[in-house]
């Protein structure tokens, strides 16, 4: 019997958030060094939310759903505008906290008491991870905004070079990745970063193919949480990606 | 609101995209195609309507605020939301506080439609397999999905060896795929 099916049974339980202690390990451990039970885990709670389908029938008051959309007018999200002076980025946080109260009180308390303990942890971070995160956030907000401009500034007469920013926080397996100025690929190929560990294979960590422009990114791919990066990489792979690199890394992190 | 078939979509994703530009009537149409399976999810694990609609306005809530959470490359947003509804009805019943960060859970499954003839078939054939399972088989796969209870503690319920129980859970969900690929 080989590692897969000894595990397959407790994969199941796993993919359902009902396997505990020493098995949820064992799986845990060993999802960490397989991209195959990684993309099973996938299925399987595909097959979960099937089940819950089978729950389909019931229909919400009609309430509800006056109820949400009020919800979520009062925590809309306007373009950057002057506004955005006059509310400073942690006040409308504060206002958002405070329509969620009246919306879901009862969920709200413990969803307080979280972001609370996350901003106790952000508070007690490094100043420069509290820096990448804000570079982080700022990045995906630009990156999403469909009327943002692109440019790409670099020393006179020095063609554009290819480049990839990694943002890693190793404890939560949150990963952003942007890269701009990256040749364009043949249909059949695709990029595809790696994190390297500090020891064990290359851990698949997104495929991406750069716009018209050359940029790309990689935005929190499915990644264990607690692997120490010793670096990322970037390989040139089949179009649908590999689990384990094919040809010799394009690009190569170093930290900054 | 009456739609043709082929009128229902905008997909998933580009609704998704939507909320991201801050689209609240995106917002509105995703509640459409999506309210009733995640309150039916939340109600058939908390049993209570009030509390079954709280976790639908806190699941859509999530959406709202983060929509970078669901990948439309890697599943259907129907199954995505359902099995957020899921656990956080699970959390709710364990009265814990949610223990898996929205943006960690992948959902592989193909449907994105949740209305239909197309979803109608589709739910025939899950109740099919599930009403043609061994009554053993199905009690252990839904106290196992829908009451949130570790094999263990199914063990101790059913008085079955721990191995079995595992085997019926997983033989179940792999028997509800099957189904589903036909």
């Amino acid at each position: 019997m080989n590692a897969h099916e000894q595990i397959a049974d407790d994969l199941a339980l796993y993919a359902l958030g009902t396997l505990e202690g020493a098995e949820r390990t064992a799986v845990e451990k060993h999802l960490r060094e397989c991209s195959a039970c990684r993309s099973e885990l996938e299925r399987l709670r595909g097959d979960a939310a099937v089940l819950a389908f089978s729950a389909s029938g019931a229909r919400p008051p009609a309430r509800s759903r006056e109820r949400l959309l009020a919800a979520v007018a009062r925590e809309a999200r306007r373009p950057p505008a002057p506004a955005a002076r006059k509310w400073p980025w942690w006040g409308a946080l504060q206002w958002a906290a405070a329509a969620a109260v009246l919306a879901v009180f009862f969920l709200f308390v413990r969803q307080n008491d979280d972001l609370k303990q996350r901003v106790n942890q952000l508070a007690t971070s490094s100043a420069s991870q509290q820096q990448q995160l804000l570079q982080a956030k700022q990045l995906i907000t630009a990156l999403s905004a469909a009327d943002a401009d692109h440019f790409v500034l670099v020393a006179s007469k020095t063609p554009p070079q290819p480049q990839g920013r990694a943002i890693y926080l190793a404890k939560s397996g949150t990963l952003v990745f942007l890269a701009s100025n990256m040749p364009a690929l043949p249909p059949e190929k695709i990029y595809e970063l790696w994190l390297i560990p500090t020891s064990g294979a290359p851990i698949p960590a997104g495929l991406f193919r750069p716009n018209a422009e050359g940029s790309g990114s990689v935005v929190k791919p499915p990644l264990p949480v607690g692997v120490e990066a010793k670096t990322f990489a970037i390989t040139v792979e089949p179009k649908e990606g590999s689990s384990a690199p094919t040809s010799q890394p394009i690009m190569l992190g170093t930290r900054g | 609101m009456s739609r043709a078939a082929s009128d229902v979509v905008p997909i998933d994703a580009t609704l998704v995209s939507a909320l991201r530009s801050g689209d609240e009537t995106a917002m509105a149409d995703l509640y459409d195609r999506y309210s009733g399976v995640v309150y039916s999810v939340a109600l058939r694990v908390v049993g209570d309507t009030g509390v079954a609609e709280d976790i639908l306005q806190d699941v859509f809530m999530q959406l709202w605020r983060n929509p970078q959470a669901f990948d439309a490359n890697r599943g259907s947003l129907a199954g995505w939301l359902a099995v957020i509804s899921r656990n956080r009805a699970i959390d709710f019943l364990r009265k814990r506080r949610p223990e898996t960060e929205i943006e960690d859970v992948v959902v592989n499954v193909e449907p994105d439609m949740v209305r239909g003839a197309e979803w109608s078939l589709l739910l025939g054939k899950i109740r099919a397999v599930l009403a043609g399972m061994p009554g053993s088989q199905r009690s252990a796969l839904e106290m196992s999905f829908f009451e949130g209870l570790t094999h263990g503690e199914i063990a101790q319920k059913t008085g079955e060896p721990l191995g079995t129980i595992k085997t019926r859970i997983r033989a179940g969900l792999l028997a509800l795929r099957k189904a589903c690929n036909q």
